[in-house]
């Protein structure tokens, strides 16, 4: 006997969707059953049912809003920055050609550093006192003290010396990515418009970036996910602080659950947080991927 | 080789389309070349613009490649020097104390153990389930399969923070809290995704004729799929299984959520190394050099097959 191709392909995929049944979508649907509850962080304690009020305590709480302002603001800055970067580079190998592939190996060796590793080498380079870049550039002549900058220490700053290991560390993603994306141009095209006189700015705004404009959504948004997530890093560097300056929405609700035992507040807050990042998946997903197509 | 590289030019780049390459070997081998006329189109032509280029390429890997290497100078200076004030670049004297003291440590080698484990069992994981699954999803293109790789993307979108206490609590419950197996499952929901969206890429550059050659012929579908399709996309399933790999290796947060002392994996015990030792900058650098460099070596060594694997999905959208 057998079985249509439709069934076999449904049978190929039970395992997997079975799988992420289980260990993501019921997680999830504990996180949102936990947020319409007060729950006492001792095993076994009480668990009243509050309906929305864990959600209304988190609206209330500045500490809510404020990591919610922060965590937009770091991802803008990563992805921005990176993406600047990561361009730049993309063209300068583009153009530099075949002789420059081996640098461009070498490139891409922060991607297989683990992000704690990478929060942990930038904090050694820009911590007070014994940090390098502070001395470094004291001794350039560009601070007159080597603390005076307090690149983890300022929470003026504070978030945004954070985000460099991040940028350090996937800023070759968004370079591989373009650089892929640039060897699709078609060389006559750019040949074409060299003959027709058109100079550098206007090759890269008028006809590289706008060939490039998927490539670009994709790598724009894969990142944005990321950044928006960004836990370890910031974690290792300052902890959230000073003065909660650094304190992302990842650190936010990891401190509520675990260091103030309020895992209702935590689900409220972890599914507001995720109900932000699906609208946003899913409005990239539905315009850009349109995966397990042809093209 | 050499032909094959004439034909193909940058093979890190798995999606180069037929049209550039073609346009690539004629230009090549023609005496222009040396003067470095449009080879690729958006190549630069006087030297002096190259040689200009080079020189901010120099700058660019120095400032990205010191970081690290700041790290394993560091790692070879004595435990004192580590935190001197000035810092110096170079030790002042190199020795091996600080990975003494990192290794010496209870629980770091143990740690080591468990994160090759965890990582080792979750790359399994995540190719016998998303071997099948993508192949499902695009040999047969049907509407349960593209719904499936969308709810597939879409966890992808989901933040660890807000599933891993729920998981812990869920290991707790059927007697799995603590070790290896737990948290690879958890690894596996963030590779899972990933994987079945690489396959995928993988299997639709297969011909279907292939494996209907193989039906004719006599074999089941599931056979053709193992006998047939499997070693054509061995390659494929290798840059996936890196990924799966390094995703696992270097996750910290669920391994910070879900394990304690007896499968508490290298990340954690670099991040504890903060707190419960005091400020042990020296064996922290140590540690996190050697838990480091086996991937970057690896990376060198396989980077063909990485960038083809990162470029894939993206540049293919």
């Amino acid at each position: 006997m057998r079985i249509s191709d439709r069934r076999f392909a449904l049978f190929l995929m039970t395992p997997a969707a079975l799988f992420l049944a289980v260990f993501v979508a019921f997680p999830l649907f504990r996180l949102v059953a936990d947020s319409f509850f007060k729950i006492s962080p001792i095993a076994g304690g009480p668990r009243d049912f509050v309906g929305l009020d864990n959600y209304f305590r988190a609206f209330a709480s500045e500490a809510f809003t404020g990591a919610g302002w922060r965590t937009l603001a770091y991802t803008l800055v990563v992805v921005t920055l990176e993406f600047a970067l990561g361009l730049g580079m993309a063209l300068l190998f583009t153009t530099l050609g075949r002789s420059s592939q081996i640098w461009r190996t070498v490139f891409m060796y922060p991607l297989m550093i683990a992000p704690i590793v990478a929060g942990l080498l930038w904090k050694f380079l820009m911590i007070d006192n014994f940090g390098l870049i502070g001395t470094l550039l004291h001794q350039a002549g560009i601070l007159s003290n080597p603390n005076q900058i307090g690149w983890l220490s300022d929470p003026n700053i504070v978030l945004y010396s954070v985000a460099i290991p991040d940028i350090w560390l996937t800023t070759s993603f968004m370079c591989l990515v373009l650089f892929a994306g640039l060897q699709n141009i078609p060389g006559d095209l750019i040949e074409a418009a060299r003959l027709d006189g058109a100079r550098a700015p206007a090759m890269l705004f008028r006809i590289i970036l706008p060939l490039l404009r998927p490539v670009i959504a994709v790598a724009l948004v894969v990142r944005g996910i990321d950044a928006a997530r960004a836990f370890d890093t910031i974690l290792i560097q300052t902890n959230g602080g000073p003065q909660s300056a650094s304190e992302t929405m990842s650190l936010l609700i990891y401190r509520t659950m675990i260091r103030f035992g309020d895992p209702g507040l935590a689900s409220a807050m972890g599914t507001l947080y995720l109900l932000a990042m699906l609208a946003v998946a899913f409005v990239a997903v539905s315009t850009i991927w349109r995966p397990g197509k042809d093209n | 080789m050499r032909v094959a590289e004439r034909t193909k030019p940058d093979h890190g780049n798995a999606v180069a389309t037929a049209a550039q390459p073609v346009l690539q070997t004629t230009a090549r081998g023609s005496s222009r070349r040396r003067r470095g006329v449009n080879r690729e189109g958006l190549e630069a032509g006087r030297r002096s613009t190259r040689t200009l280029l080079w020189i901010l390429l120099a700058a660019a890997m120095v400032l990205y490649g010191f970081p690290f290497l700041y790290l394993l100078f560091t790692s070879f200076k004595t435990p004192i020097d580590t935190i001197a004030v000035p810092p110096t670049i170079l030790p002042r004297e190199w020795t091996l104390e600080n990975y003494a003291n990192a290794l010496g440590r209870n629980g770091v080698l143990a740690s080591f153990i468990n994160s090759i484990q965890t990582a080792i069992i979750s790359t399994v994981l995540s190719l016998v389930l998303a071997v099948p699954a993508a192949y499902g999803i695009t040999r047969y293109q049907t509407l349960s399969g593209r719904i499936f790789i969308m709810a597939a993307l879409v966890t992808r979108m989901v933040p660890p923070v807000a599933i891993g206490i729920p998981l812990a609590s869920m290991m707790a419950a059927v007697g799995l809290s603590d070790t290896p197996i737990a948290l690879s499952i958890a690894h596996t929901t963030i590779s899972l995704p990933l994987s079945i969206w690489l396959m995928s890429s993988f299997f639709e550059a297969v011909p279907k004729d292939l494996e209907e050659a193989a039906t004719v012929d006599g074999c089941s579908r599931l056979g053709a799929l193992w006998r047939v399709v499997i070693p054509v996309v061995s390659g494929g399933i290798a840059v996936t299984a890196i990924f799966a790999f390094l995703a696992s290796w270097n996750e910290f947060l669920f391994a910070l959520l879900m394990t304690a002392i007896r499968s508490q994996t290298t990340p954690v015990v670099i991040a504890n190394f903060q707190t419960q030792f005091g400020l042990d900058w020296g064996s922290m650098t140590a540690l996190a050099a050697v838990y480091s460099i086996p991937v970057i070596l690896l990376t060198l060594l396989l980077q063909r097959k990485i960038v083809a694997g990162m470029t894939l999905g993206a540049v293919k959208g």
